[in-house]
C-alpha cells in the first residue's frame, strides 16, 4: 500500500491520532510563538507609523490575520464537516467539531481588534456595516455550532447536526468577502492581495506575513489539541485510553 | 496622533483569546485523563470488594 495511504488510514485510528496530536501539537504551537514574536516586534518597533492613522494601523497586523483565519477555518470546517457526512469517518467529525472553538476565537479577535481600531478612526466602536454585520453572524454561526454539538447527547449525532449548519452557513464566507464590493461599505476594499500588487507599501508587509504563518501554525496546534481532547471524550472507558492515564497515578 | 492606549488594547484582546485558546484544550484533556483514572479505580475497587458483602 502507498505510504501516505497507509498513514491517512492509520489517523483514523484514535489510540494513533492520540499519539500523533501529542507529538505534533506542541511543535505547532512552538512555530507559532516564534513566527507570532518575530511578527509582532516587527508590527510594533520596526515599521513606522502610518502618515494619515498613526500607530493605530498597526492594529491591523492582528486584525487582517485573526479575520482571514476566521473564514479560512469556517471553510475548513465546513470540508471536514461534509467528508465526516458523506463517508462516515469519525476522525473528520472530530476535526469539524474542533475547529469551531478556534474560529471562534479568531472572529471574536476580529471583532473585537475591529472596534478598538474603528473608535478612533471611524469615531464609532460599532457600525451596521455590511462587512462588519457578516462577520457577527458569522460569530454567530460558530457559536451556533459548538451550542449544537453541545447540547446533544450522541457525539456522532451532535457532530451531524451541528456539522450540516456548518455546510450551510459556509454561503456566508463570500458574502463577507465581497461585502465591500456589493454594497456602499464603511470597511476599506481589498488592500493586501497574497497574489499581485497591493495597495499598502511594501515595506509594512513582511511583519503582516509572519503573523499570517504565526496565526496558520497556531491553529494547527490549537486543532490538534482540541480534536485530541474530543477524541479522548469519545473513547473514554477503552483500554488505551485507561493505560495513557495509567502513568498519571 | 500615536492612539497607544488603542492599540495597546487590541494587542491585550488578541494575547487574551490566544492565552485561553491555549489553556483550554489542556484542562479538557487533563479532565478526559482523570475521569479515566477515576473509573479505572473504581473498577479495580470493584473487583477487590471483599466476599461476605456481596450477594
Amino acid at each position: 500500500m502507498n505510504p501516505l495511504l497507509r498513514w491517512f488510514h492509520q489517523l483514523g485510528s484514535p489510540p494513533y491520532f492520540d499519539r500523533f496530536a501529542a507529538r505534533w501539537a506542541p511543535w505547532a504551537y512552538a512555530l507559532a510563538i516564534l513566527a507570532m514574536a518575530y511578527g509582532l516586534y516587527g508590527a510594533l518597533f520596526v515599521v513606522p507609523a502610518d502618515y494619515q492613522q498613526g500607530d493605530s494601523f498597526r492594529i491591523l497586523y492582528i486584525h487582517v490575520p485573526s479575520a482571514w483565519m476566521s473564514m479560512a477555518i469556517f471553510a475548513l470546517m465546513a470540508v471536514y464537516a461534509a467528508i465526516a457526512l458523506v463517508w462516515r469517518i469519525k476522525l473528520c467529525e472530530i476535526l469539524a467539531m474542533a475547529c469551531a472553538p478556534v474560529g471562534a476565537a479568531f472572529t471574536l479577535v476580529t471583532l473585537a481588534t475591529g472596534s478598538i481600531w474603528g473608535k478612533p478612526m471611524w469615531g464609532t466602536w460599532w457600525d451596521w456595516d455590511p462587512r462588519l454585520t457578516t462577520e457577527l453572524i458569522l460569530l454567530f454561526l460558530y457559536l451556533g455550532v459548538i451550542g449544537l454539538y453541545n447540547a446533544i447527547d450522541d457525539r456522532r449525532a451532535a457532530a451531524r447536526a451541528a456539522g450540516l449548519l456548518a455546510i450551510v452557513g459556509v454561503a456566508l464566507l463570500p458574502v463577507i468577502h465581497y461585502s465591500v464590493t456589493w454594497w456602499n461599505s464603511l470597511h476599506q476594499g481589498q488592500t493586501i492581495k497574497l497574489f499581485g500588487q497591493s495597495s499598502m507599501d511594501a515595506s509594512m508587509l513582511p511583519p503582516l506575513w509572519w503573523m499570517v504563518l504565526g496565526t496558520h501554525a497556531w491553529f494547527v496546534g490549537s486543532l490538534l489539541a482540541r480534536a485530541r481532547a474530543d477524541n479522548l471524550r469519545r473513547e473514554a472507558g477503552k483500554d488505551w485510553v485507561r493505560k495513557l492515564a495509567e502513568p498519571m497515578q | 496622533m500615536s492612539y497607544r492606549d488603542y492599540v495597546i488594547a487590541a494587542y491585550a484582546v488578541f494575547a487574551i483569546a490566544m492565552a485561553w485558546d491555549f489553556v483550554a484544550p489542556r484542562l479538557l484533556i487533563r479532565r478526559e485523563l482523570r475521569a479515566a483514572r477515576l473509573r479505572a479505580v473504581r473498577a479495580g475497587n470493584r473487583n477487590q470488594s471483599p466476599p461476605e458483602l456481596t450477594r
